[in-house]
């Protein structure tokens, strides 16, 4: 299978990441042609997941597809780089049902865009006009800091520096307690 | 009198939902037309405050990403990043490892099972499950210091070894258990009410089953033997020995049948553990949470969770941060994709029945 991949695809990319796991990066275009190769001829059949890692210092994201065989033996990470500004990948939620739902949580979450999928609707955020929250110039504390509306604390009465100073005294003070036990004074 | 065509809320504050998610169902008189799932009552951002911490401040708020079993993430977690490390578990830690995720199995079956028979209104059953799931949680936390969030399973093994005599309480309370679990049949499984509810509701195909990626008893009720556990062991797994129990008719009562056979298996394999414990140090020397960094790779791990299997995405960047983390659990998929399909033309006396039956757990879908 390997060396059909390497052959087929000119990809040299294949790991075998543990005895039920490899990986394989691929150029984009032939991610699609790929991934029936191995439904087809490998029985490759499940897609178990879409994940989505952003390299905002290479300016892509990279898409990682796990398919698993039918006998749930084996799983293929396959791995492709889409360009960060205007991210788009192709749906693939009328070959593989659950692709709906994954590619949903994905335009959520990176603001990528999955052409045919008729569901893109929100998901877990609601009525949310900013940056897609898992992009990394998405800033959560600054995000909070500006949106948010802090409640003072209350006021804490222990001197938390002389508390620790103490508990750290004590602790060594028990500690050489122990040992002059242990070494019989 | 015409029936008219309402919608309806199940949820979120409902007591036949599984945690905080809400379905909206169209209706014609009491028989469901369409179904939409809808989560975001929970979201805490867990994958993308993952990515602003240490390797090590991470793993402390894992475990909180599902409320009914949060052992599993914290050993997928823990696996994840030994992988990426190159760091290697003693046996000792494993035989802890196994025995604490069959624990946790076993707990998050009593939770389904207090949650599967209330919503058919049983609620006797709930009372005696919990009851008897506050026993394990008593063994956690003479282990852990928690009932529930442990943050036990820690990246190089366990956190602290067991304390003295604890196997005994261990075998003391599987002792128990194996008597008890039969009052639980005789209540609950093999009990009428439930059997005239559960049977030929809520059916999915084994096809359908396989090519839509679904887990766990969804599978297992199916026909199909699928479980991490044989399937691609991780842990000490395939030292011991268990049967991967299955059933035909892809029902709600296939389910549960399922669910309590695995019960028992669970208490098979936790007895083989007591017997098998080896000696040795539980944890490895591991870097200072300051200097622990990942290298620039990724992996996937996978353990099979009281719901099914349940999956990490990890990728390292060779910083001391965890560039990504993505959870794939049961509940994405079954609560949008099976649910939504499921639930159309069945009663909507059945929606909390069928529900219950497919392990969805919404902290899980929002993380």
């Amino acid at each position: 299978m390997f060396n059909e991949i390497k052959q087929r695809f000119a990809t040299d990319d294949v790991e075998v990441k543990r005895n039920d796991l490899y990986k394989v990066r691929i150029k984009y275009s032939r991610l699609f042609e790929l991934m029936h190769m191995l439904r087809d001829e490998y029985d490759y059949k499940t897609l178990n997941a879409i994940t989505c890692t952003d390299w905002i210092e290479e300016g892509h994201f990279a898409l990682t597809y796990m398919l698993t065989t039918e006998d749930r033996k084996y799983t293929f990470m396959i791995q492709t780089m889409i360009n960060r500004e205007d991210a788009q990948a192709k749906t693939l939620s009328h070959e593989y049902k659950q692709a709906q739902i994954m590619e949903r949580d994905l335009h959520e979450m990176y603001g990528i865009d999955f052409p045919g999928n008729e569901n893109l609707k929100e998901l877990s955020l609601e009525s949310w006009v900013h940056t897609p929250p898992l992009r990394r110039e998405f800033d959560t504390l600054e995000f909070v800091t500006n949106h948010l509306i802090f409640r003072e604390g209350r006021e804490d009465n222990v001197d938390t520096k002389a508390e620790t100073k103490r508990l750290r005294a004590e602790k060594k003070a028990q500690k050489s307690k122990d040992e002059e036990v242990k070494d019989g004074k | 009198m015409e029936n008219k065509h309402i919608t309806i809320f199940h949820g979120p504050q409902h007591p036949g939902i599984t945690g905080n998610m809400s379905i909206e169902l169209d209706l014609i008189g009491e028989t469901i037309q369409k179904a939409t799932t809808h989560v975001g009552y929970l979201h805490r951002g867990f994958e993308k405050l993952i990515e602003r911490r240490t390797v090590i401040q991470a793993f402390t708020i894992v475990c909180r990403i599902c409320v009914p079993e949060p052992d599993p993430n914290e050993a997928n977690f823990a696996m994840a990043v030994e992988e990426l490390a190159g760091l290697e578990v003693t046996p000792r830690a494993q035989y802890i490892r196994v025995m604490v995720l069959e624990l946790s199995r076993l707990a998050a079956q009593f939770l389904w099972m207090a949650g599967q028979s209330g919503s058919i209104g049983l609620y006797a059953v709930g009372q005696w499950a919990i009851a008897d799931r506050d026993l394990i949680l008593d063994l956690f936390e003479e282990l852990t210091g928690a009932r529930v969030y442990h943050m036990y399973i820690y990246p190089g093994g366990v956190r602290r070894d067991l304390p003295e005599g604890f196997l005994e309480r261990v075998t003391t309370l599987l002792i128990y258990m194996k008597k008890r679990l039969k009052d639980y049949d005789d209540i609950f499984i093999n009990n009428a009410s439930f059997k005239n509810r559960a049977v030929g509701v809520g059916i999915i195909s084994k096809e359908e089953a396989v090519a839509n990626g679904y887990v766990g008893q969804v599978l297992r009720g199916c026909g199909i033997k699928a479980d991490v556990r044989k399937d691609a062991p991780y842990l000490v797994y395939n030292e011991l020995e268990f049967e991967v129990p299955t059933q035909t008719t892809g029902d709600v009562y296939a389910r549960a049948l399922v669910r309590r056979a695995e019960m028992d298996q669970s208490l098979h394999i936790l007895d083989q553990v007591v017997r098998k414990m080896p000696e040795g140090k539980v944890m490895i020397k591991i870097p200072t949470h300051r200097k622990f960094k990942l290298p620039k790779d990724d992996t996937w791990v996978k353990v099979e969770s009281a719901r099914g299997e349940f999956a990490y995405y990890m990728a390292g960047d060779g910083s001391e941060k965890i560039r990504r983390m993505q959870v794939r659990g049961p509940s994405l998929v079954h609560a949008y994709t099976l649910l939504e399909d499921l639930l159309i033309g069945a009663e909507l006396s059945d929606v909390a029945l069928i529900m219950n039956s497919l392990g969805i757990c919404p902290p899980e879908i929002e993380r």
